[in-house]
This record gives C-alpha cells, structure tokens and sequence, in this order.
C-alpha cells in the first residue's frame, strides 16, 4: 500500500503496529496466556486475520504446519478471503483447499512437488494468481524487504506456558519466519506437539509468539533424505567413482554440498571403501552442508566426514546425530539444531555442489520441470550456482579459477557446479534434449523465465556413465555443446556429437571417459558400498540410527 | 566395522563359485557353451538360459577336491526345472564316482519351476535320492543358503536332507513361501507383506535359533567359504537310528512351540534374554547369544 507524506502524517508512523494490537485484542478472549486450545483454531485465525493479509503457513520439504493450515481451510471464507500466500512449500491438499475456497487467491512460493498437478490446474483455472517462484533464500529475502507476512504460522516440537518455544532439530525455516513476523508487527501463532513445564532448550523466544496451539497430532514430518542402499546400481557406483576421481581427487574438494539422491548416496557410500583405498581420507569431503542423510553413517565413522551442518533433520537420525556432537550442530540439551538458511548460504560459499537433475540442454542448462506440472526449485539453485560474492581462496576454488581462465589478468577462482546424471532416466527417457521442457512450461504457466534449475553458464562439470564434461575447458559454445554430445551416450543428443570435435576435447581434458580418469570399470560394483542395506547402516551406527518402519525388513 | 568386500547375497551363482574355491581351480560341465537350456520355456514364448539357471562343476577347496552347484536367483528365481534339475542331480551322482572332501550345493532358489511343474517335481526327488546316496557312499554334502530368493518349496527339502548348512541372516529357509501361506491361509494367519515377521519365521537367524541350521555367517563369501572348508569329509551319520531320533525331535519341537504365533514367542520360550534384540543383532553378537545358550544346555 502506497500512502502520500500527507496521509503517513494523518494516519500515524504505527498503523501495522496498532492493527497488531487490535487483532490481539480480538484474539485475547480465546486464549488463557499465550495458549489457545485446538478446538478454538478455527475462531483465533478468523480473528487474527483480515482479508487481503499476507500469511506464512511454515512447510518445507519436511515438517509442516498442518493442523493450522487445515484450520486455516476451514474458517469463513465471508470473513478471511483474498488472502496472499507467501510460504516456501506447498505440499499439503489443506495448501490448495484455501484457493479452491477463496480464502485466499495470491501465491508467491518455492516449491509445491505432489501437489504440482493440482496447482497446474487452479492457476489454470485463475483461483490462484502466482507472484513468483523463488529459491528458498529469494523468498525468505523477500520477508525481510517486500512480502514480509502480516501472519505467520509456525511449527514447533513443545512450547512452555510462556511461548517459548523448542524447535529441535527440526529447527530448519523457523528461525527466518519468526524473526521477519515478529519484528515487523505480524503475529506469529505456533502449532507444538506438547505443552510442557521446562522445555529441553528455548529456540523461539516466548515474547516473540503472539499464540501457542497443542495440535491434537504431532506436525507431519517426512523422512525424504533416506535412500536405501539395496537400490544403488552398479551405474550409479560407476559415476561415484568417476566423481572421486575425475573431481573430488583432481581438484582437493574438502568443503561441499551433495543433492539429495541415489547418486549422490552412492559417493558417499564409497567414500569409506574406493576412496580410502586411494589414499583421500582428510583430504577431500572434510565439511559439508546437508541433512543427516543416513547414507553418510559409514563415511563418518571411518573419519572421512569431519563437520555437517544440516538444513533440516531426518527420521531417525536423533540418536546418532546427537551422539556425534564433534560432527554435528549440537544445542547444550543434546539436541541437533538446523537451520535452513545457514546451511544454504554454508553450501553457496562452499568448493562444490553436485546434484541430480531431469534434463540437460547443448549449453548445460538442466531443469527439473516437466509439462503440466509446477513443482519448483526449492533450494538446488543456491547450492548449485557459481557464488560470485566469494573472495577467500582455496585449492579447489582456485585450481578450478585456472581452468575457467580465458586470458584475463585477474585472477579469480570458481566454485565447482557438477551435474551428475544418468544418459537414459525412467523410462527410457533421454536426459539431454535440444530443448527443455521449461520452454513449453513458461509458456502454458505464462511465467517471465523457462524454470531452469541450474544456468549453463554456471555448471562447470556433467557427469554421466560414459564421463565427465569439464566445460570450464571449453571455449566457445560450439565446444561446449560437443563436451556435452560427448558423453550423452547413446542419446540423440550423444549421437550427433562430431568425432574429431571430440576426440580434440578429450585430448584438452574438457571429455574424460573412465579409462582417462584411471578408473577401473571392472570394479563398478555393489561390493564397494560400505553398506548394501539399511541394516549395515544401523551396524554401521553402532544401533544409534533407528530407521523408520518402512525402511525396516527386520 | 569394516566394510564386507564380496557380498554373497548379492553376487551371481558364478561369482560365488569363484569366490568360495581356491583361485583358478574351478573346471565347469555342461557349460552355457553347450547350450542345453530348457526344452519346455520357447513353448511358452519365454526366454532361456544357456546354463537353465544353475552352474555345476569341479574344483578345489582349501587344496581339497569338491565337486560343486550353484542356482543362478536371476533367472526365474532360481527355480529347478528340467534340465537344472538333472545337472543338480548328475553332480551329486558324480561324487559317487569320484568321491570328493564334499559337494557343495549354494542354493538361492523359489523351489520347483512352475511352467515346468511335473517335470521339475521328478527333479526334486531324483536330486533328494541323489543326496542320500552320496551321503550313504561317506561323502558329506554341504547346502549355502544366502541371496535373494532364499530356500523355498522342494529345494528346502532337499537343503534339509543335506549333513550341513550355513547361512546368511538375509538367507531364508521354509517350505511355502510368505505369499503362498498368505494366499492359503489368509492375512490374519500371515501377512506377506510384514518383512520383519517373514524374517522372525523363516529367516537366517530363527532357523539357526531352532537348530535347523548349523552356522550363520555374515554376508561375505570368504565367511562362507571357512564355514564350508571346517566340514569337508566330515560326513555326519545316516542310518536308523539318527533318522528316528531326528523325528522325534521334530515331534518334541511341535508339542512344545505349538501355541507360538511368531519367531519372538519361540526365542523367548528357548530362553533367549531379550528376544526383541535378535533382529538388531550383527552375526558375531548373534552368534555370542547362540554360543552361550548352548553352553547353558550342555
């Protein structure tokens, strides 16, 4: 709302702050204290809220806020409409029930996975007009400058009587939410597992929370980082080995973020075994900014992983994480700590990402979209980007500044981006394609840009079962595009490549294959994991990782 | 813990082999070269295999000769057809030529092959006749039971008419499989689906807690190949009286676990401490529990 000097004077400098009141007093009359009971959720958000409001409802790829954003779906849509959806992650069918109801009508978020289909066709449909799709950092950003939530709804594991609140290790988005609503006059009401006496730390300071509700079931929470050892392929381990090798080897990376995926895990899984044997332990993969993903047990124990910091938690993981305080971020109770947005910006100023994606095109830009479908970005593009702000050398950044160097004077380094993708997906499906999907994407969802995940110009590395594309050593486009055709393998793409182009860039290093990268094809196979079931993981752990059911044959 | 290098559950039937006998030492017969794979599949529009899915040969172990077979779990669950029954059953014939430390069976099999049932079904006993005339000549046969398909159907027979077998917690041994008892019997009875309850009835370690197993090893092939090397010529009796004592200890078993619904009521009532625990357990901790309750019986 745009307001005249003369209308600022009139109306007052405090109006956000005195509208903060007079929702709180209508409000009151529901709680005792700071508590309300979970029968009243429906009256305290009809009460606390106006139409047109921005609102956070705390979700991310773990835990949420259900009980109040099914709460939320329920009030008068004669009371609360027209609302301004500003949350990360859309993951819930309560998420979309608002726009299908009119409770609320604009969106601006990160990332919306199952719900994708569903969301296609309300926008389709007009019930929800999109601000943006961001990366979690761009909107969390925007909190603190445009989108800041007049309202947010968060999740805790327990609060006390007084409104503090312990977050565990689940902390994750929190602290971000409630610093932008708190101290920009919003209220900030918190969903919690369980009302105690004395919490076993304080995250949320009580004077930050306006409201406190006991949701009558725990907050959902999925164990989405878990990847069982069984289904790793010999494929997958035959890329891992390349990457030790032709990168983490080659370059020293000893601070990095992994994507969440089989490949990835099959890396860590050989970290213990392949890379061990050749010598890497302290030398490479020392830090690193990702979840506790049970499939880092082994490297951890053998000492190859010195220091995590997580963005969130995993099922399961407690007992472990929380026995390995030299590790891990510990709180003085025991309890792991998170923090998506440290762990994020740990990752953007960190030597290397590597992650999976669903397309690359001949200038390496990868997406995730397919048609019909908005899913989103989450947080890969923050983790997979050069980080042009950074300025403290290191081996890795600067052995790889070397290899980017096209005759400037300056010398400058450059992050490792790697993309590590299989030639063929599910289905048979080619991985490299001419055009991405995100072009017909941008045109049926009417968006500014093709939803790209990761920009080519930013990739350095594309690592497939037939090698490595090093596109730092490319120099042109047209070279580019060849390193690329180079190692697609068997895909159109892969098979248009020219020969003698090529051959020329395997000669510069910017195409590797297996036998250039001195790995042995011979020994891809699972006998290099560390561990081939969930259950050697828990061996591994000593019995502290307790896997969920579903992940247990035993 | 160090991580297993040469997994046995997952290996093939010829990486096992290559694995458990002295390097270079092993001598194939009827090779996939000879190509005498299944007269009954192409009738069916279904694809063969050169060796019909299991491996037989001769070679050595710890320096001493063994004749040995192994099923290929990769094609058509180990199952024993035509063909794959009459090598099974020549290998064995063949010890009573050439009379071996043992032959070695590394069973990974789902039981007869059931698009060729009458055929497969002769094999079966033709196979546990075979046993039986090897062990009456002195000569010990040895069953591994590991990898994915477990030991189910006419192969548990034959597993249990064998002098010994060692086994892998992943390693399961029952006549019907989960499936079959489900489909029989209801869900109620059993549910298929429950992986932690097939593992407490017919898995590695219960058939070990129940005495019908003679080792549980971890999940590597050299563990497996010392388990095999301690009982080669070490033939165990077969005659009246160790048949009439093995049937009255499978009638004793039945009386006294008769009211028991899963593997947990069986362990405690075997006087295990904290039958919860034995799932959680590694082969070396699980093996310590069996050691001791033995020492407690002796």
């Amino acid at each position: 709302m745009h307001m005249s000097t003369d209308g600022r004077k009139a109306a007052g400098w405090d109006t956000i702050h005195r509208s903060y009141r007079a929702r709180m007093e209508r409000a009151g009359r529901l709680a005792s204290g700071k508590v309300v009971a979970a029968d009243d959720a429906v009256s305290l958000l009809e009460s606390v809220l106006e139409p047109g409001d921005r609102l956070c409802i705390e979700g991310n790829n773990q835990k949420h806020a259900d009980f109040l954003a099914a709460s939320l779906a329920r009030v008068s849509s004669d009371r609360v409409h027209g609302l301004h959806i500003v949350q990360s992650n859309l993951a819930l069918p309560a998420h979309l029930d608002v726009f299908e109801r009119g409770i609320a009508d604009r969106l601006d978020f990160c990332y919306s996975g199952p719900q994708g289909l569903r969301l296609a066709r309300l926008v389709a449909e007009g019930r929800v007009r999109v601000g943006a799709i961001h990366t979690y950092l761009e909107l969390y950003s925007r909190y603190f400058s445009d989108l800041t939530p007049r309202v947010s709804f968060i999740a805790a594991d327990a609060a006390d009587a007084a409104g503090n609140l312990y977050t565990g290790e689940n902390t994750e988005d929190t602290p971000a939410i409630v610093e932008a609503t708190a101290f920009k006059s919003g209220i900030l009401i918190a969903q919690v597992n369980r009302i105690v006496d004395e919490l076993p730390r304080v995250d949320v300071p009580g004077d930050w929370v306006s409201f406190v509700v006991e949701a009558p079931k725990p907050y959902y929470i999925e164990p989405i980082f878990t990847r069982d050892p069984a289904a790793i392929t010999d494929v997958q381990i035959l890329m891992a080995m390349m990457v030790i090798r032709g990168l983490y080897q080659k370059y020293g990376v000893t601070r990095l973020n992994h994507g969440i995926g089989f490949d990835t895990a099959a890396i860590e899984l050989i970290l213990p075994t392949y890379a061990a044997d050749l010598g890497l332990q302290g030398e490479i993969c020392r830090y690193m900014s990702v979840n506790p993903c049970p499939t880092l047990i082994p490297a951890i124990e053998s000492g190859f992983v010195e220091g995590i910091h997580c963005a969130g938690s995993e099922l399961g993981m407690e007992r472990y994480v929380a026995e390995r305080s030299d590790v891990f971020f510990i709180g003085r109770d025991g309890t792991m700590r998170s923090n998506r947005i440290f762990c994020q910006l740990a990752g953007h100023y960190a030597d290397l990402f590597i992650g999976s994606t669903l397309q690359v095109d001949l200038e390496g830009n990868s997406s995730t979209a397919t048609l019909n479908r908005i899913t989103g970005f989450g947080g890969a593009p923050n983790f997979g980007s050069e980080s042009r702000g950074r300025r403290h050398g290191s081996k890795s950044w600067l052995q790889a500044g070397e290899e980017a160097n096209r005759g400037r004077r300056m010398p400058r380094g450059r992050k490792l981006v790697v993309q590590i993708v299989e030639t063929f997906r599910e289905g048979l499906e080619p991985t490299f394609v001419e055009r991405l999907d995100a072009w017909d994407l941008q045109q049926s969802f009417d968006l500014p840009l093709p939803p790209v995940m990761a920009y080519g110009d930013d990739i350095t590395h594309i690592v497939t079962e037939e090698g490595i594309a090093n596109l730092l050593l490319c120099d042109d486009l047209l070279e580019r595009e060849q390193a690329i055709r180079g190692v697609a393998g068997y895909t159109p793409v892969g098979l248009g490549r020219d020969r003698a182009v090529v051959e020329r860039l395997r000669k510069k290093g910017a195409v590797a294959y297996p036998d250039d990268l001195g790995v042995d094809k011979r020994l891809a196979n699972r006998d290099l994991l560390a561990a081939r079931s969930i259950k050697d993981l828990v061996h591994w752990s000593g019995g502290l990782y307790r896997p969920p059911a579903r992940f247990r044959n035993w | 813990m160090r991580p297993v290098r040469r997994s046995y559950d997952e290996a093939t039937a010829r990486g096992r082999i290559d694995g458990l006998l002295d390097a270079g030492t092993f001598r194939e017969f009827c090779g996939p070269t000879a190509r005498r794979s299944s007269p009954h599949l192409p009738a069916l529009g279904l694809p063969v295999s050169f060796d019909d899915g299991v491996v037989v040969g001769e070679g050595r172990l710890d320096g001493r000769p063994v004749l040995i077979g192994s099923q290929e779990g990769g094609f058509m669950g180990g199952s024993v057809g035509e063909v794959h029954g009459a090598k099974l059953t020549g290998l064995l014939e063949r010890g009573l030529d050439v009379e071996p430390a043992a032959v070695v069976l590394l069973l990974d099999s789902g039981g007869v092959r059931l698009q060729e049932a009458n055929a497969g079904l002769i094999a079966m006993g033709e196979i546990q006749r075979a046993v039986f005339r090897v062990r009456a000549a002195g000569v010990p046969v040895i069953a591994a039971i590991g990898g994915r398909n477990g030991c189910y159907g006419g192969m548990s027979i034959v597993a249990r008419s064998c002098d010994w077998i060692v086994v892998s917690e992943q390693g399961r041994l029952s006549i019907s499989g989960p499936e079959v008892i489900e489909a029989v019997e209801g869900i109620e009875e059993f549910d298929a689906q429950d992986r932690a309850l097939v593992w407490r009835t017919m898995g590695g370690k219960h058939r070990r807690l129940l005495g019908e197993v003679d080792a549980l090893v971890e999940n590597s092939i050299e563990a497996f190949r010392m388990a095999v090397i301690g009982w080669l010529e070490q033939p165990r009796p077969l005659d009246l009286a160790a048949v009439e004592a093995e049937h009255a200890r499978l009638e004793a078993r039945l009386r006294r676990f008769a009211e028991c619904r899963d593997g947990l009521d069986v362990w405690r009532d075997l006087g295990v401490e904290r039958p919860e625990e034995i799932p959680e357990l590694d082969a070396d901790a699980f093996n310590a529990v069996v050691a001791s309750m033995e020492e407690r019986d002796r």
